[in-house]
């Protein structure tokens, strides 16, 4: 069945508008990026300090060399834990790409630290283990929100051999739950306590 | 209620639906991870098979003006209804419903105005015309003058007039559409590369 033909002003007016709008675009580009291209608000941690060149490389995307522009091996030994540090700079040294763990642009609020990352054993686990990183005892991969995989070495072999048992998969991050305090509490598990 | 309101009315109910639907998959597939799905990597990917299938829509268009005296091209039409609504349909899987970017917005609003014009023009409009024409037809056939058939379609033609609209906005609004999508497709690759 025919239709009419197009009326001929409206190709041009939505030329014309498409135009406009590419222009508004052009310009808001240089003004405020972030609010024309970024997927999510930046976070807290960032949003006052980091425009979008401070963390992304033209067609490659956000760059670990342009996080440790900021976050250097010096500020890590300078300002944070000693795990903290310890495992940031073995990041550094190894050149591991720092989107693993991190990521960006999912509101002011939001943790850019994958939830997976956070130590669930508690700073005891340090003591307990005599190392100062979570890379001693863990293979973190390269895609963010990965769990780390446990490693097979003499550190683990000690810890599993500490537990006479206890200490089995799954029930590793549950450190406080017998060890209160630091100390272990009889009846909550079968080894003796160390 | 009329047969052109009840077929409006369906289709309303079946786009909202369908919209619904994507989003609601959406949010479940990003239960558990991270990030919402949109931004992983079979977001990205969900992205550029979206768009695969919406450029197959461009076939028709260029075979029905390209070598006139060819036949009305309807296996490329019927390719053309379908990767209309399936494409937009993964792009809503592959925005979610957490748009951020002015860009992304922009080319996500010239798609639903095409997508919607053309499904008017198809779904009410043709049948608006088809009954107009039948009943315009069966007045002749019974022996009314021309004055007092215009008279008894009166409201008729001015509901298919109405839906004309479609025409007017359905090809026009792609030249913004693919606009806004390459800005958007190249903005996506600059900052987060290749």
């Amino acid at each position: 069945m025919p239709y009419l033909p197009l009326p001929r002003t409206i190709v041009p007016v939505v030329a014309m508008a498409t135009l406009v709008l590419v222009a508004l675009l052009g310009w808001g580009s240089f003004r405020d990026p972030e609010t024309l291209w970024a997927p999510g608000d930046l976070s807290r941690y960032h949003a006052d300090v980091a425009r979008c060149a401070s963390c992304h490389e033209p067609f490659r995307g956000p760059s670990s060399v342009k996080c440790i522009g900021c976050h250097s091996e010096t500020k890590f030994a300078e300002r944070s834990k000693t795990a903290v540090g310890t495992f940031h700079r073995e990041v550094i040294t190894q050149q591991k790409t720092c989107l693993a763990c991190h990521t960006e642009h999912r509101g002011a609020l939001a943790q850019i630290t994958a939830s997976a990352m956070f130590n669930p054993h508690g700073e005891f686990i340090f003591r307990a283990t005599g190392t100062s990183s979570c890379s001693a005892c863990h293979q973190f991969g390269t895609r963010f929100g990965a769990r780390p995989t446990l490693l097979d070495n003499d550190t683990i072999h000690r810890l599993l051999e500490k537990g006479h048992g206890e200490h089995h998969l799954g029930r590793m991050a549950d450190c406080l739950k017998c060890h209160t305090a630091g100390q272990y509490e009889a009846g909550k598990g079968d080894h003796e306590r160390e | 209620m009329t047969p052109l309101s009840r077929r409006l009315t369906t289709i309303i109910v079946l786009i909202v639906a369908a919209v619904a639907g994507a989003f609601l998959f959406e949010s479940f597939l990003s239960i558990g991870s991270p990030s919402p799905f949109a931004h992983t990597r079979q977001g990205y990917l969900l992205g550029w098979i979206g768009l695969g299938i919406i450029l197959l829509v461009f076939v028709y268009p260029i075979r029905k003006r390209i070598g006139r005296n060819r036949r009305w091209p309807r296996g490329w039409f019927q390719i053309h209804l379908v990767a209309g609504v399936v494409g937009p349909l993964l792009i809503f899987l592959h925005s979610g419903a957490h748009v951020h970017a002015m860009v992304p917005l922009l080319a996500l609003a010239a798609m639903v105005v095409v997508v919607l014009s053309g499904i008017v023009g198809q779904g009410v409009h043709y049948l608006a015309l088809r009954t107009l024409n039948d009943r315009r037809r069966q007045f002749h056939e019974e022996g009314l003058g021309s004055e007092e058939i215009d008279l008894r379609l009166h409201r008729m033609a001015a509901q298919e007039e109405a839906f004309r609209m479609w025409q007017s906005i359905h090809a026009p609004m792609t030249l913004m559409f693919l606009v806004f999508t390459a800005m958007h497709v190249i903005g996506a690759l600059y900052f987060g590369g290749l």
